[in-house]
């Protein structure tokens, strides 16, 4: 390059330079802009939660693209922006879960419970039940026509209408009332629309105004009736306490509950925090004391057996048949990728079918061939044994894909150069094949562990942790693992869902692997090492 | 063709020690193909049966038909190929975005030193790995309020489920990614630099191209993990035109005792369509030696 | 290139095949390629549209929506409604096509995006009842047309919460070409299955499809019961039966008959109905579910009542109205006036093959098979409502694995089971017996009224729980609770929720309490 083009390109890149850096910031303002009046309108909406993830979320990107120091990381915020909202604030989520009592109960947030149990009405011994006719005027007031159990028919007008009448006699001509029908309900009324009984319904309204005498009110309750109810709990508060107006019971609020000192509650309860109780529940729970050993060693064996059995047939195949020049090897490998492209969900199901051990395809032919049937279901190896053939099916496609795709970044001159050397067949595998091959995978064959270690849904749709160990203190499988018997006992067991709990667990067990994976990082290490000599 | 010719040079017992190999290969191929393809053959026979069971010990129903497939197909108030549709669609763009995300943020994790580094890098492995079974109501949450502000971004809507499954973007295809791009060597963005180039430059001229066999198969596995949830979109989506085809297949299977598994079958056969052809016509991207030349750079 | 062809050829075969097998009549639904071609991704405001094509869309806005979850059978006969229901009342009803209703909708509702209708199972329903979804029904003029337990099934502290629409309950088949009537006794049973089994008729005497739900008349004939219930119906969470003697001489039973080959080891479900289908065992207790395959499969079967009056269990099917929905009394109405007619009570009959609960569409029914159905479950428990209920499916059904596969004793296994169940409904702190009351505070707890308070729970002293405490002057109230929570407790004369004891004390002293678990009642020893 000679001089005077040399200073011209140089000229040019600081105009890109310079060009690129305006369009940088015009985006990054243009995106927080946008961002910002959407935090705002979230905060008005009274979304707190999500938007301050999304004020972080300004803030990251705002330092990222601005501050020179954080130049590698805009190559990542966009992903990093939606991992923080769609991956770590679920996560986040779940952790304050594990503090509350979120679960069957208590679904509902502290507001809308107040609510329903404030809606609550009664309809006291002397009060009256009623047919009713709702008619509506055009600036959104309303009748009520009403016709009690002995036949006697009024007119009702909304307890907050100002005027000295609130019930009127039904008589045709006066008040505007016009012609009855049958039934003694005013056809037409001036200036009011009669509604039949759907459109009535279709009011939202309706339910919530009260008509009549101020002392005496009635109110919309079925599409079938109207009534002269009463609030059932008068809410109090400064207690935060409910008052029961026929028993004059007192409910107090105890963890979401509104709980007399009876021990009566009121429903539905609310999500409130519970502070350690979850972890505390789980942690003295009774499945701790079961047969976690067993179940832990399994569990190990399960995830470990399944990572070595899948990537190993998963790699052999990509060797075998990853030859450019074996006559063919695309049908080949568009069939063996088969069990991936199937939902799982379905393919699990085929698989018990195939293993069912009086009429499935399996134990009838090796019946007839070797006269001879494994208890698939029933006994405990035979069970673990297809548990790991299931999921050697399901995983082994993963592999293929993974390590034929990572095969190539493995340069050929250095296989020659091994050639030359002497190496050959198992040797090259073993001192230059894989060692390069885990430095991409190896993170792949951890992650794929710990998938695995919590690998439920096989376990629980294949066999549901079954056959069942005989006397276990609490219910437990010879297939179960971690997760699917403590989730079993948070779902199925105690009193319903909950979500709290599960949370808890769900934390405590993520504890474990996460120190589980970090150990196993001392060999990434090793294997980005290798990499960087390459 | 340098190959090619390299090889009739060789003496003919390579040949013959050649051939014995790809038939000892192809024994164990047939083996491979049987194991991986019976239980296909199953679900098969489980669509052609009326009876819509699947646990049956005949490969061939005592009716075969094509009654599942018609009731799939024909079906007024499920529009089969509409979700069909839909599947596709939402995959395919969330699989071009993803793999867009991982590719820049791996080359990141690859090229740069930075703070924090291997940090993020294991953060993303344990963050994929947290068992999440409360994430399902905190995206609903977070939908639900967006939907608010703005209707398109909300619950059901693909674009809200879109933007929920860029969550994943930085997920553990990032280390895989990374791990080929540590192998391509350094001294090609070094000399690069040196003639002046810019890191996207870099990037997208140099680095890209080599990339391709991974980024097949980064792709293919997104398409494949973004096509087959059926937990993130059955809860987001409810609207039934709206659905995915795993969304719309559960259907059939949610009546206790009344599940219409030969249905169900049935669309799990076309929908792994999509997944079989793409992978026959991008395999040889993923193993065609077209890169190996150039990696050697 | 070739590969694009193949690409190609692969797509037209598959859309000319499938495009082949639509009914004529229908319009084929549009092929892949046709509707979305322009469609942005950014505005999908599917929400309002209508989805019933059929109508124009009217030319006012609808007046109000509702929103329905239903499952595939059942959302194809409501949908014709919603445009009978647009066009009568301008009301627009959008049927939604859920699996997992109940999963989802409690995660929707609380958010305000829940359905304002959808259909569940009543043993649901208790827990949605519980967590304040579910909003009261009042069937209005309808209420005497629907089957009483029915309607029971779905009222909750005598609140109707759902309006059923169909049963379900086992039954018992028999293979008429083996047998000519049905057995009335277990004995009769086992002696005319032996006699098939001896001229080789059929492989197997008798054989369970399941080891709970499936097994469980067998199980109510030996007199076992699940949870036990008060004079009024209500369940007793903490009165378990699985332990108990009934269920022990079912597994006796099992272990007898499987003992001498004449009971199938193998309880999966589709082995055992494919053994009846093929005339390899005599009879099956089935539901009606299991009808379309039987018939299809062709075997010549009757339904009868279980031998020795046995009792399956009562699933009950009814539509719930949600209690955050703005439009409930919309959705009642609709209910009560659209759906609770002869017509589509019938047609949600044919679809599901369940007894209708709405008597008008039940009187329509003239299938024999579901008048056997209607026979059988004559003396059917309804599923307990009861949250506690989660606890009990997989110990129990564990328990009779084992017995089954002949690893433990009925007995061993049951008293097992039992433990396992208790503890998971009492959790941490299963097996405590307290005495909260006004009293607790003085005695060291950090509360009132506390039924978790470790200070004050008893000991277990032969067969009584006593403890004594030091407690200062005054005048106190207290209760018994169990298992450290209030679900439940027992109050003067050892009623269930009853009032509270009263106790004085004139100067400070030491006072006992003692409780007799055998009839619930607390004494208090007073200095």
């Amino acid at each position: 390059m000679d001089s005077s083009r040399e200073r011209l390109s140089k000229t040019a890149k600081k105009v890109h330079f310079e060009l690129s850096a305006i369009l940088r910031f015009a985006l990054l303002a243009v995106a927080d802009i946008g961002l910002i009046w959407f935090i705002t309108q979230l905060m008005i909406n009274g979304f707190f939660e999500v938007a301050v993830v999304l004020i972080i979320i300004v803030i990251f990107n705002t330092y990222v693209f601005l501050a020179p120091k954080a130049y590698p990381l805009r190559w990542m915020a966009v992903g990093l922006s939606a991992l923080l909202l769609f991956a770590i604030f679920p996560i986040i989520y779940t952790s304050y879960v594990a503090f509350t009592n979120y679960g069957d109960g208590h679904l509902l947030t502290k507001v809308q419970a107040l609510d329903q149990i404030q809606r609550e009405l009664y309809l006291p011994e002397e009060g009256r039940a009623f047919e009713w006719i709702a008619y509506r005027s055009e600036d959104g007031e309303y009748l009520l026509w009403i016709k009690d159990a002995a036949g006697n028919t009024n007119l009702a007008r909304q307890t907050d209408a100002d005027e000295e009448d609130h019930i009127l006699e039904v008589i045709p001509g006066e008040n505007g009332i016009g012609e009855l029908d049958e039934a003694g309900a005013p056809v037409a009324i001036e200036g009011f629309t009669r509604l039949n009984r759907i459109l009535a319904t279709t009011d939202t309204n309706l339910t919530r105004i009260k008509f009549g005498d101020p002392e005496k009110t009635i109110q919309v309750r079925s599409p079938s009736e109207a009534a002269e109810l009463l609030p059932r709990y008068l809410y109090n508060e400064d207690e935060d306490t409910f008052t029961d107006q026929v028993t004059g019971i007192v409910y107090f609020e105890r963890q979401g509950t509104y709980t007399s000192q009876q021990g009566r509650t009121l429903t539905p309860g609310f999500r409130a925090g519970v502070g350690f109780e979850n972890f505390e529940n789980f942690l003295t729970n009774p499945a701790l004391r079961g047969p976690l050993a067993i179940i832990l060693t399994w569990n190990f064996a399960f995830a470990f057996l399944s990572v070595f059995l899948t990537f190993a047939l998963g790699l052999a195949i990509s060797i075998l048949y990853g030859d450019p020049n074996f006559p063919g090897k695309k049908i080949l490998r568009s069939l063996l990728i088969i069990p991936y492209t199937i939902p799982s969900l379905i393919t699990i199901l085929i698989w018990r079918g195939i293993l069912n051990e009086n009429i499935g395809i399996v134990n009838t032919v090796l019946r007839d061939l070797i006269n001879f049937s494994p208890n698939w279901t029933t006994n405990q190896w035979w069970a673990k044994a297809a548990v790991l053939i299931v999921n050697l099916w399901l995983g082994y496609p993963y592999f293929m894909l993974v390590t034929s795709g990572a095969l190539q970044s493995i340069p050929s001159d250095i296989y020659e150069a091994a050639e030359v050397d002497g190496a050959r067949g198992w040797n090259k595998f073993w001192n230059i094949t894989l060692p390069l091959l885990l430095v991409a995978v190896g993170p792949l064959l951890i992650a794929s562990f710990i998938y695995n270690f919590n690998n439920f849904n096989l376990i629980y749709v294949f066999i549901q942790g079954g056959p069942p160990i005989p006397g276990a203190s609490t219910r437990a499988g010879y297939t179960d693992i971690l997760i699917s018997y403590v989730y079993n006992l948070a779902f199925e067991g105690g009193r319903g869902v909950n979500y709290g709990f599960a949370s808890a667990i769900s934390i405590v067990i993520f504890i474990f692997i996460a120190l589980m994976a970090l150990a196993q990082f001392k060999f990434t290490n090793m294997w980005e090492e290798v990499s960087e000599n390459v | 063709m340098s190959e090619l010719t390299k090889k009739t040079k060789k003496p003919r017992s390579m040949t013959q020690q050649r051939r014995l190999g790809i038939i000892i290969r192809w024994v164990i191929a047939v083996f491979l193909i049987f194991f991986s393809v019976f239980p296909l053959l199953w679900i098969i026979s489980a669509s052609l049966n009326p009876t819509g069971t699947l646990a049956t010990a005949r490969l061939i129903p005592q009716n075969p038909g094509f009654k599942n497939f018609q009731d799939l197909v024909g079906n007024p108030t499920f529009p089969f190929f509409r979700w069909f549709w839909n599947s596709v669609k939402i995959t395919t763009i969330t699989t071009i975005l993803t793999l867009s995300l991982t590719t820049m943020a791996a080359y990141a994790f690859s090229r740069f030193r930075f703070a924090g580094r291997t940090t993020m890098l294991k953060a993303i492995l344990l963050i994929q790995v947290f068992p999440n079974l409360l994430s399902i109501v905190a995206l609903f949450l977070i939908l639900t309020q967006f939907g608010n502000i703005i209707p398109s971004l909300g619950l059901n809507t693909h674009l809200g489920l879109i933007i929920v499954y860029l969550g994943g973007a930085m997920g553990m295809n990032i280390w895989l990614m990374k791990g080929y791009m540590d192998t391509i060597p350094r001294d090609i963005d070094e000399s690069a630099h040196v003639d002046g180039a810019s890191d996207w430059q870099i990037f997208w001229r140099l680095i890209l191209p080599l990339l391709r066999p991974i980024l097949v198969v980064i792709g293919i596995l997104s398409f494949i993990g973004t096509y087959g949830d059926f937990i993130v979109a059955r809860t987001l989506l409810k609207t039934t035109e709206l659905y995915t085809i795993m969304v719309g297949l559960q259907i059939y299977t949610s009546g206790m005792f009344s599940q219409k598994w030969g249905i169900f079958a049935a669309g799990a056969l076309i929908s792994a369509l999509p997944i079989m052809v793409i992978y026959l016509v991008l395999q040889d991207q993923i193993v065609g030696g077209l890169t190996q030349g150039a990696v050697k750079g | 290139m070739k590969k694009r062809f193949l690409l190609l050829a692969i797509i037209m075969i598959a859309s000319l095949l499938l495009g082949a097998c639509g009914p004529k009549e229908t319009p084929v639904a549009p092929p892949v390629e046709e509707p979305v071609v322009e469609e942005p991704i950014v505005e999908e405001p599917v929400v309002e549209e209508p989805v019933v094509e059929e109508p124009a869309p009217p030319a006012t806005t609808p007046d109000a929506t509702l929103r329905i979850w239903a499952d595939d059978t059942r959302s194809a006969i409501l949908a014709p409604l919603a445009a009978a229901f647009l066009a009568e009342y301008n009301v627009e009803v959008i049927i939604e096509e859920v699996a997992n209703i109940r999963d989802q909708f409690i995660i929707a509702a609380p958010a305000g995006e829940g359905p304002d209708i959808t259909i569940v199972p009543h043993d649901q329903a208790g827990q949605l009842v519980a967590s304040g979804l579910l909003a009261p029904i009042d069937l209005g003029a309808k209420a005497g047309d629907f089957v009483d337990v029915a309607v029971g099934a779905f009222t909750f502290d005598g609140q109707l919460y759902g309006m059923p629409y169909a049963t379900e309950n086992l039954a018992f088949f028999y293979n008429t070409d083996l047998v000519d009537a049905a057995p009335e006794t277990w004995d009769e049973l086992v002696v005319k299955g032996i006699e098939l089994q001896d001229a080789d008729l059929v492989d197997w005497g008798f054989v369970l499809s399941g080891t709970t739900y499936d097994a469980f008349p067998l199980m109510t004939s030996q007199g076992a019961y699940i949870f036990g219930r008060d004079a009024e119906g209500n369940w007793l969470p903490n009165d378990v039966g699985i332990g108990g003697e009934g269920m022990i001489a079912a597994g006796d039973l099992m272990r007898e008959w499987i003992n001498v080959g004449f009971m199938s080891t193998n309880t999966d479900w589709d082995t055992a109905h494919s053994l009846f289908e093929t005339g390899e065992v005599p009879w099956l207790m089935a539901g009606p579910w299991a009808l379309d395959r039987i018939r299809a499969a062709g075997v010549p079967y009757a339904i009868a009542d279980f031998p020795d009056g046995g009792a399956p269990f009562l699933g009950v099917q009814g539509f719930i109205v949600n209690a955050l929905s703005e439009n409930q009394l919309l959705a009642q109405a609709f209910l009560t006036e659209f759906v609770a007619t002869p017509e589509i009570m019938y047609e949600l009959y044919e679809a599901g093959n369940r007894p209708p609960a709405y008597i008008p569409a039940l009187e329509l029914v003239t299938d024999e098979d579901m008048a056997a159905f209607g026979s059988a479950g004559v003396n059917a428990m309804p599923m307990p409502a009861l949250a506690e209920m989660g606890s009990v499916w997989q110990a129990w059904g564990d328990a009779f694995s084992l017995i089954i596969q002949g690893e433990l004793s009925p007995a061993d296994a049951l008293s097992n089971a039992q433990n396992q169940i208790l503890e998971l409904i009492g959790g941490a702190l299963a097996g405590m017996v307290n005495v909260p009351g006004s009293w607790q505070a003085a005695a060291g707890c950090p509360a009132d009224w506390a039924p978790d308070c470790e200070v004050t729970a008893l000991t277990e002293v032969d067969g009584l729980y006593v403890g004594t405490f030091t407690i200062p002057a005054g005048s106190y109230e207290a209760k018994v609770a169990l298992d450290g929570s209030w679900a439940v407790n027992y109050g003067v004369d050892g009623i269930a929720d009853g009032d509270n004891y009263t106790f004085e004390l004139a100067e400070d002293g030491e006072v006992t309490f003692t409780y007799d678990p055998a009839t619930n009642i607390l004494t208090i020893d007073v200095p």
